[in-house]
């Protein structure tokens, strides 16, 4: 479904005197192809690239080198309609779930807006269709009237999912979607996109630098590190016996679950 | 006996003044030993965070009321003048927030707001402090402090800036650290070397940490003793061990179910 051939980027200013060499780029010639209904875990360490891959791959930044296919059509190269129908089916979730909604819109018009932009719905149906993606994310009818400073973080992440998954998306970009709530949260969370994952056959490519979440919730796992794909598995539980330098980093910085089996710190 | 401990708060309460009056905090009580670390856990708007800006005089007394005792060494801090409460923040009361970017001004360099945080609390020349900085920044394994010194703070990752402010600690020497969920911004691998660098402050100067988060791990690997809070009350104060293996609160065993763990079965 998606296809990423040998996509380069870099950040910095390229002038006339000075063209961007292979180290100014972030990404460093990834590729990679993801299956529809089927979630690729981006697993590495803040500056491996991660985010940059996932916003070439939502269409916000042009990448330098190579191209992004998605369902065989080149998401820069299409313009006009095209693109507007292609935008439609990739979504995403970021990270921090506070400024990636406007305070000022109540719970219904944030779920409604992508609903609006892209089908004719009477004002009547419109309502229909966001109680029931609240109803999908765990939230209750009533919560629609709110604004986002009367949700928790929690709450608010969910109707962000709430906000992705109401045009039917193929592919969800997820951005650390869990990193900046609590345990509990966290977890509720997962549960949550896998049983939307199960229920509306929606693939995701799922940002973290949580190995744990990762495993919990990936078909497959991609870790990077410094701009590249070090390693590719289709059995997240085989990334303990990887060798890699990058992934035994963060499996020993896993931190214990007792008292008991405390890291030596040095 | 009483002046064992580091810190002793007793009956700490803390309410709204405007319109109904609403209990934050419904008398807290807390003792830390010196070189102890107490893990305080609890989800969001328990009153972790409130009831270290209560420790630290930072809660607006116009808007609030705040009541109890908070003794630091012996001495009372509830009565003190503003400019006596400066003198001790920083000095005897270290702070490690859970943002370093707001932590810092965007304006002037690391190392200028390093060097001016020595001069307020010690008498040292610009030199002194500045030599002091840099051996300081070395000791938190800092590549190259002298060019982290000339950084502003958007050039350097969260991890490192978190670093910077435990250098500062260090520096300072402070009897108590309050780090307010000091990894939660960060991705694994970093999260380790800050809770090395605290270990560190904790073995060679003595001082004792509290510890704010929401992660068990952190508080599993770090705490001697554990609060949990909820709504604003403490409702278990135990042994890190005796928490983890016999949680006698209901909510403390939905919050040690609550982890993620390694493999599909979680």
């Amino acid at each position: 479904m998606l296809q990423v051939q040998e996509v380069g980027y870099g950040y910095g200013h390229r002038s006339w005197w000075r063209s961007r060499s292979e180290s100014d780029f972030v990404l460093k010639r990834v590729s990679f192809e993801l299956e529809s209904a089927c979630c690729l875990g981006l697993l590495g360490t803040s500056g491996a690239g991660k985010s940059t891959l996932g916003r070439v791959v939502l269409g916000l930044q042009k990448p330098h080198q190579g191209q992004v296919l998605f369902e065989g059509r080149d998401l820069y190269a299409a313009g006009g309609r095209l693109r507007k129908t292609l935008r439609r089916e990739v979504q995403v979730v970021f990270q921090d779930c506070h400024s990636s909604v406007n305070p000022l819109m109540t719970a219904d018009q944030i779920i409604g807006e992508p609903l609006r932009n892209y089908e004719r719905l009477s004002a009547r149906e419109l309502k229909r269709r966001t109680g029931e993606l609240l109803e999908q994310v765990g939230l209750s009818i009533d919560d629609g009237s709110k604004r986002p400073d009367q949700f928790s973080g929690g709450q608010l992440q969910r109707i962000n999912i709430a906000r992705a998954i109401a045009l039917r998306p193929k592919l969800i970009v997820l951005d650390e979607p869990v990193s900046s709530l609590d345990r509990m949260h966290q977890s509720l969370i997962l549960d949550l996109l896998a049983e939307l994952k199960a229920s509306l056959g929606v693939s995701y490519l799922f940002i973290t630098h949580d190995i744990q979440a990762a495993m919990t919730l990936c078909d497959r796992v991609a870790v990077m590190d410094r701009g590249e794909i070090v390693h590719l598995t289709d059995s997240p539980d085989s990334l303990r016996d990887s060798g890699q330098t990058a992934v035994r980093d963060l499996i020993e910085a896993v931190l214990p679950e007792h008292p008991a089996d405390r890291l030596t710190l040095f | 006996m009483r002046e064992t401990n580091v810190l002793e708060v007793r009956g700490l309460r803390v309410g709204l003044k405007a319109g109904e009056p609403a209990e934050l905090l419904q008398s807290v009580g807390l003792s830390l030993g010196r070189g102890r670390v107490l893990g305080i856990v609890g989800e969001s708007g328990s009153g972790k965070s409130l009831t270290c800006s209560a420790i630290l005089g930072l809660l607006d007394t116009r808007s609030m009321t705040v009541e109890g005792s908070i003794r630091l060494n012996g001495r009372e801090l509830t009565d003190l003048p503003g400019r006596a409460l400066r003198r001790i923040r920083g000095k005897e009361i270290g702070c490690i927030m859970q943002n370093p970017m707001n932590a810092f001004t965007p304006v002037y360099t690391v190392g200028s707001q390093f060097v001016e945080t020595l001069r307020t609390h010690s008498r040292l020349s610009k030199a002194q402090a500045r030599e002091q900085a840099v051996r300081s920044l070395e000791s938190v394994n800092l590549p190259e402090p002298d060019k982290i010194m000339k950084r502003y703070p958007h050039q350097l990752s969260g991890g490192m800036l978190q670093r910077v402010m435990i250098a500062i600690c260090l520096c300072l020497r402070p009897d108590l650290v309050i780090a307010d969920e000091p990894t939660t911004a960060l991705d694994a691998v970093n999260q380790l070397q800050v809770l090395r660098e605290l270990e560190r402050l904790k073995t060679e100067c003595g001082t004792s940490v509290l510890l704010v988060s929401h992660d068990l791990g952190v508080i599993a690997q770090m705490a001697d003793e554990v609060a949990v809070m909820r709504k604003g009350e403490i409702v278990e104060y135990a042994g890190v061990h005796e928490l983890f293996d016999d949680p006698k609160h209901e909510y403390t065993r939905m919050l040690l179910q609550a982890r993620p763990r390694i493999g599909k079965e979680a």
